[in-house]
């Protein structure tokens, strides 16, 4: 955790000189009537520095590497499960809609990387695709992407 | 009788079919969320958000409060039963809880965590209901400077008590004010760090932040985690889990006091239900007759905090519905709906929107009594519900994620949103920083910034004016000393040099 406060000081501190000088450059800071729109951005950037100064100092003088916090192994095969799946469901879900989309996402998350098996997966997939459609297309009307199925 | 007539009116408005049948889902769901250990209140809320959208804002509020009030309640079943908390406002209950289960007396546990419970939320509402008005009147009065010194003591007391690491709280919470600085700027018109896109002309979207930060990131966090759990048999028959009159003389002034300190604790901004459980069990521990027995399955022990919890939710939503600065996360992110709704919490919400506010107290009333006999009748429906394994109940959690993202305003852009948010809050959780912290800014900096805009507009002598005024000067200063403690602290230890460990 140490280096990774190191490197989330730097970027938080970047972050935040970066988002006062915007505020100055290209928003009022004080108009004619008072404080413009670059006012408080500006001020909130400038804390944020200090506060990532804070932060930076401290990581530095840190002796101790602290926590190890990533995951690894299983765990990070099921985090990026997970991600990559969640990632894949929003690019198909305008193509092949909403319901079918669901079905093959919970299928790959539950046989795939959960290990349950074949129809435990498939059951809880469309079980839950048609809840889902109950819920919000059927009840609460949200107009999902149809799809190339038509549902 | 003023007050009998606006309860009159709003049970009235709680007693339509359709207002009950949301409260009873929101009291299911809550004992289901609070029961099941890796989705917590925040992560209800957030989660049954979306479903809100098509419904009259005070129907919707009626489920959510429903919701945070079961998850109080379902906390205890996991805790007495598997030692895991099911959310963090019933992690102490695990010590003496777990004990009597072990010791054959999870009937009882359960049975005195759900009187206390219903004692202590129906006592938290009344108490709700003669506070608010008188609070939301003595706020009436309050100019710029009062709102931004109030805003700015919330913010800062809420981000000192949340995280381990206070540092780390203050950083996310001033990235929370960042980012609602995203969008047009009301006052001039400005639309401020957009990037040219006009998805974020509006300004970044609280929904899928909070769907992000809540849901998904909450799965992401919990995916590396093995969890492997031992649930206990024990028989939950109305016999087995009523206690017995022994059992409630040791309780009748826990309880009592566990109500009166959760309450207090819930109102202050800041300090919620779990911090009113830690202290309430603190407090029994001291002035029990039988403190050695606590951490052996003294029931005092789960009496105290469970009742705490409850007052202590009811409590949150004074400062949150009277002054619009929400005291707890959860809280905070249902704040974040009731904008949405178009509703604004704060001191005129008792005198624009009485429909809303008396439909949501009496609907608490019918919450508790639903919760009561759904807490002692029902346990083992829950208890089957705890075999769920976590596998399936996560990737449940992501597909609501996308639909609830997406729901809101049919865009696949706020489905990008939640999926990054979902990454950031993934990271905030493994590195100590606070996505509450973050929601809580984040609902609150546009109405912060406005604020102080124009008290500085009407100020001769700048930022001094929040010093000039009795109420802005003693709530600023609050908020300073609530900053300077642990800043300073951290400045401390750092000419210390290195730290051990």
């Amino acid at each position: 955790m140490r280096r990774a406060d190191r490197v989330g000081a730097v970027l938080l501190l970047l972050f935040g000189a970066w988002f006062a000088t915007v505020a100055l450059q290209n928003y009022t800071y004080w108009s004619a009537t008072g404080p413009g729109s670059g006012f408080f951005p500006f001020w909130l950037g400038l804390v944020m520095a200090v506060l990532a100064a804070l932060l930076l100092v401290r990581a530095v003088r840190e002796r101790e590497p602290g926590p190890a916090w990533a995951p690894r192994g299983r765990g990070a095969v099921r985090f990026l499960g997970i991600l990559g799946g969640s990632v894949i469901f929003v690019v198909l879900m305008p193509w092949l809609g909403m319901a079918v989309t669901t079905v093959l996402f919970l299928v790959g998350i539950l046989r795939l990387l959960e290990g349950h098996s074949w129809p435990a997966a498939v059951a809880i997939a469309v079980a839950t695709a048609a809840a889902n459609w109950a819920v919000f297309t059927w009840w609460l009307r949200v107009p999902f992407p149809p799809g190339v199925l038509g549902f | 009788m003023d007050l009998l007539a606006n309860l009159a009116l709003g049970f009235s408005i709680a007693f339509t079919p359709f207002n009950l049948v949301m409260a009873a889902t929101g009291v299911i769901l809550g004992t289901l969320i609070g029961a099941l250990p890796g989705v917590g209140p925040v992560s209800g809320v957030a989660l049954l958000l979306p479903l809100t959208f098509g419904m009259p804002p005070t129907s919707g509020i009626i489920m959510l409060a429903a919701l945070y009030a079961g998850s109080m309640y379902g906390g205890t079943i996991t805790s007495v039963l598997i030692n895991t908390p099911g959310e963090s406002a019933s992690v102490v209950t695990c010590i003496d809880g777990h004990q009597m289960a072990l010791k054959g007396r999870a009937g009882p546990a359960l049975g005195i965590a759900a009187l206390g419970s219903f004692v202590a939320g129906t006592i938290g509402v009344v108490l709700l209901m003669g506070m608010s008005p008188l609070l939301a009147r003595w706020a009436l009065s309050f100019g710029p400077p009062e709102t931004f010194a109030l805003m700015l003591l919330g913010l800062t007391t809420v981000t000192g008590l949340t995280g381990e690491n206070a540092l780390k709280g203050y950083i996310s919470m001033v990235l929370g004010l960042m980012l609602s600085m995203v969008g047009f700027d009301l006052i001039s018109g400005d639309a401020r760090y957009t990037g040219g896109i006009n998805e974020m002309l509006d300004g970044v979207d609280f929904l899928p932040v909070a769907v992000g930060l809540f849901g998904l990131g909450e799965v992401l966090a919990g995916a590396d985690q093995v969890m492997r759990q031992e649930i206990l048999n024990a028989r939950y028959g109305l016999r087995d889990v009523l206690p017995s009159l022994a059992d409630w003389a040791r309780s009748r002034w826990a309880i009592v006091r566990g109500t009166a300190l959760g309450f207090v604790i819930g109102v202050l901004p800041g300090a919620g239900p779990t911090i009113a459980t830690f202290l309430a069990y603190a407090l029994e521990k001291k002035v029990s007759k039988h403190s050695e027995e606590f951490g052996h399955g003294a029931i005092e022990g789960v009496a105290a905090p469970e009742s705490a919890n409850n007052a202590a939710s009811a409590g949150a939503m004074v400062p949150m519905l009277t002054l619009g600065i929400p005291g707890s996360a959860t809280t905070a992110v249902m704040m974040g709906g009731l904008m949405m709704w178009g509703i604004r919490p704060g001191p005129l919400l008792f005198e624009k929107n009485p429909d809303f506010v008396w439909g949501l107290i009496a609907s608490l009333y019918i919450a508790n009594v639903m919760l009561v006999i759904l807490n002692i009748g029902f346990i083992p429906v829950f208890v089957r519900a705890l075999r769920i394994p976590y596998s399936i109940l996560m990737a449940l959690i992501v597909v609501f994620c996308i639909t609830g993202a997406y729901s809101q305003n049919n865009k696949l852009w706020d489905v990008g949103q939640m999926l990054v948010f979902g990454v950031v809050g993934y990271g905030m959780r493994k590195l100590d920083y606070s996505p509450a912290a973050l929601t809580l800014a984040l609902v609150l900096g546009p109405l912060a910034e406005r604020a102080l805009r124009q008290a500085l507009i009407i100020s001769d002598s700048g930022v001094l004016i929040l010093f000039q005024r009795p109420i802005s000067g003693v709530l600023t200063t609050l908020a300073l000393v609530a900053v300077a403690i642990p800043v300073g602290r951290a400045v401390l230890s750092l000419r210390g040099g290195p730290r051990p460990g």
